[in-house]
């Protein structure tokens, strides 16, 4: 019962998450939908530690650097934005198409 | 849970704690102790006109002065007065204690950007930088202590202080953890977020009547668990020759509370990015430097 | 697991949901990013209800600093942080919908239909737990975690150097 509970909760939230990546223009509110999904993949790892496995710890150091990782994707991402900023005067992504081809 | 008349007697030194610490703060600003002065000032706050920022951001102007209350008495909850009052002996205390000071920087983050005022809002972001500059020193000095006591539990802390104080033990972890203590409850010389000269009172300006006297009265909710977690980290809490522990942690608590008001006021305010610099370049360092001193002890 | 901690389990995940669903709907961004914060704290709360104390600890606390870090950002770089004006910023809603809704069902039918093995009644104690993780992180995972702290350095040093501002160099 309560894994079912955990894991529906961590697939809704996976859903809405991957819906604002791909949804959002801009950089901060994609990083921010990025965060949804890490931490639905932390509740889907921490009740999988809880109610399967409760005294193998490697799942809680998997949590540890699941949020070490989202620390550091937060951090460069803010560098990058801060770069682009300055450069361009905005984050969205609709107005990075330097790079593409046309056409 | 422990005997309710304890936890009554807690509360009561608590409450009465709060009242000393708002003479003493009047006391350092000028001169005097005027005794009468903090109920006076509730009963003003209490029936102030109560006016609203235009515009302001409603869910985040309601919420920020209870937040902050809320977070400095949870703080404060996991913090044992004697050894039999352990109050909320989380197994986690002392990371407890660094999560509901972080929520401290973000009641104030809501309360500056609530009001929809520039100053307010200036004030809110410059405590974020003061977060960033006194969160590293916090952190470490506490974990130091931890090792110490090769526990998280703060009343294993208190007993592993029995042999000598961690105020003895660890010098360099007692200063950074005061001095951050200090940048934490925003007084001077690191009360930039409600700096009166400078930013026009910054955060707390554009509250009036019960919400600023929650955020006032949460302030000092947080300088006195500070005190308290000063005493019980590093002046070994309740242990003390004659008097009954709770006594002991309520004297310390006020020692500690008395000088957090008399240190700052020599120094001028220090700007967020000087406190950035000395808090990166020469704290961070330091406290590195005291864990490491507290290994090399611990192994010996 | 306790009848009473289902219900927390129950109510801080519709919580969770709700706010992370508030994140992309609402117009104020600083909101949005506080809203984020209440979503990871319902979700620190879960933790705490399945008997993960360091855990949960540790994920509120760190999510306060970074999701006000967060809402700073915003106010720096996006237009509207309060929200007063009607801005449109999503793109190709439609396809992320899409996406989002056959995702999550796709997680939800895998959790729902996997048979799972029975679930185990009483995990260690918080006291247990803290000095087993430590045992575990200083012999077994000690590699893990030094290749972590090391990542950890070289994305603090990345992320300053991608965001100095160079002098403009004459051509």
């Amino acid at each position: 019962m309560a894994l079912t509970i955990c894991l529906s909760i961590a697939a809704v939230l996976f859903g809405i998450g991957l819906y604002g990546v791909i949804s959002q223009t801009n950089l901060v509110m994609i990083m921010m939908g990025v965060e949804l999904m890490l931490a639905a993949a932390m509740l889907n790892l921490v009740a999988f530690w809880r109610l399967l496995h409760p005294h193998t710890y490697a799942l809680q150091l998997f949590v540890l650097v699941v949020m070490t990782v989202m620390a550091l994707e937060a951090a460069v991402g803010f560098a990058l934005a801060t770069q682009r900023f300055r450069s361009r005067g905005s984050v969205e992504v609709e107005e990075a198409a330097d790079l593409k081809e046309n056409a | 849970m422990e005997n309710p008349l304890t936890l009554l007697v807690v509360l009561l030194l608590f409450g009465g704690g709060v009242y000393a610490l708002a003479v003493l703060e009047y006391w350092s600003v000028a001169g005097q102790l005027a005794w009468g002065r903090p109920a006076r000032l509730v009963l003003h706050l209490l029936l102030q006109e109560e006016i609203r920022p235009r515009q302001s951001d409603t869910v985040l102007y309601e919420t920020a002065p209870v937040l902050f209350l809320a977070a400095a008495a949870l703080a404060a909850a996991v913090l044992p007065w004697s050894a039999d009052a352990p109050l909320l002996g989380l197994a986690t205390g002392a990371l407890f204690v660094n999560a509901a000071f972080a929520y401290v920087m973000v009641a104030m983050l809501m309360g500056g950007w609530a009001v929809n005022g520039v100053y307010a809002m200036l004030g809110g972001w410059r405590f974020l930088g003061q977060l960033i500059a006194y969160s590293m020193p916090l952190v470490m000095a506490l974990t130091a202590t931890v090792m110490r006591a090769e526990s998280m539990l703060p009343a294993r802390i208190v007993t592993s202080q029995l042999a000598l104080w961690n105020i003895v033990y660890q010098p360099i972890g007692f200063g950074l953890f005061y001095l951050a203590a200090l940048a934490l409850a925003f007084l001077p010389p690191f009360d930039f977020p409600v700096a009166a000269g400078e930013l026009a009172g910054g955060v707390w300006a554009e509250f009036t009547g019960t919400r600023l006297l929650l955020f006032r009265l949460g302030r000092l909710l947080l300088i006195m668990t500070l005190a308290l977690a000063v005493t019980v980290f590093f002046l070994g809490g309740w242990q003390g020759p004659w008097l009954p522990g709770f006594a002991w942690t309520f004297l310390k608590t006020l020692l500690v509370a008395a000088s957090f008001f008399g240190v700052g006021r020599y120094l001028p305010r220090l700007r967020y990015d000087q406190l950035l610099e000395w808090s990166w370049k020469y704290a961070t360092p330091a406290a590195l430097v005291n864990i490491l001193w507290v290994g090399i002890l611990l192994l010996l | 697991m306790t009848p009473l901690q289902l219900l927390f389990l129950g109510v801080f995940g519709l919580a969770a949901v709700w706010f992370g669903w508030r994140v992309f709907r609402t117009k104020s961004m600083v909101r949005s990013a506080l809203s984020l914060l209440a979503a990871m704290v319902a979700l620190g709360g879960m933790f705490l209800a399945l008997d993960a104390e360091f855990l949960g600890v540790l994920q509120i606390m760190m999510m306060a600093g970074e999701m006000s870090i967060m809402a700073f950002f915003m106010m720096m770089y996006m237009m509207d942080p309060g929200g007063m004006s009607s801005m449109n910023m999503t793109h190709q809603q439609r396809p992320a919908a899409a996406v989002g809704i056959g995702a999550g069902v796709l997680v939800l039918a895998l959790a729902l239909l996997t048979p799972w093995p029975p679930a185990q009644a009483l995990a260690p104690s918080a006291t247990q737990q803290n000095h087993d993780l430590g045992i575990e992180l200083m012999t077994r995972s000690m590699m893990i975690f030094e290749t972590a702290g090391t990542s950890i350095l070289v994305a603090m040093i990345a992320a300053v150097a991608t965001a100095l501002a160079y002098p403009q160099q004459p051509d």
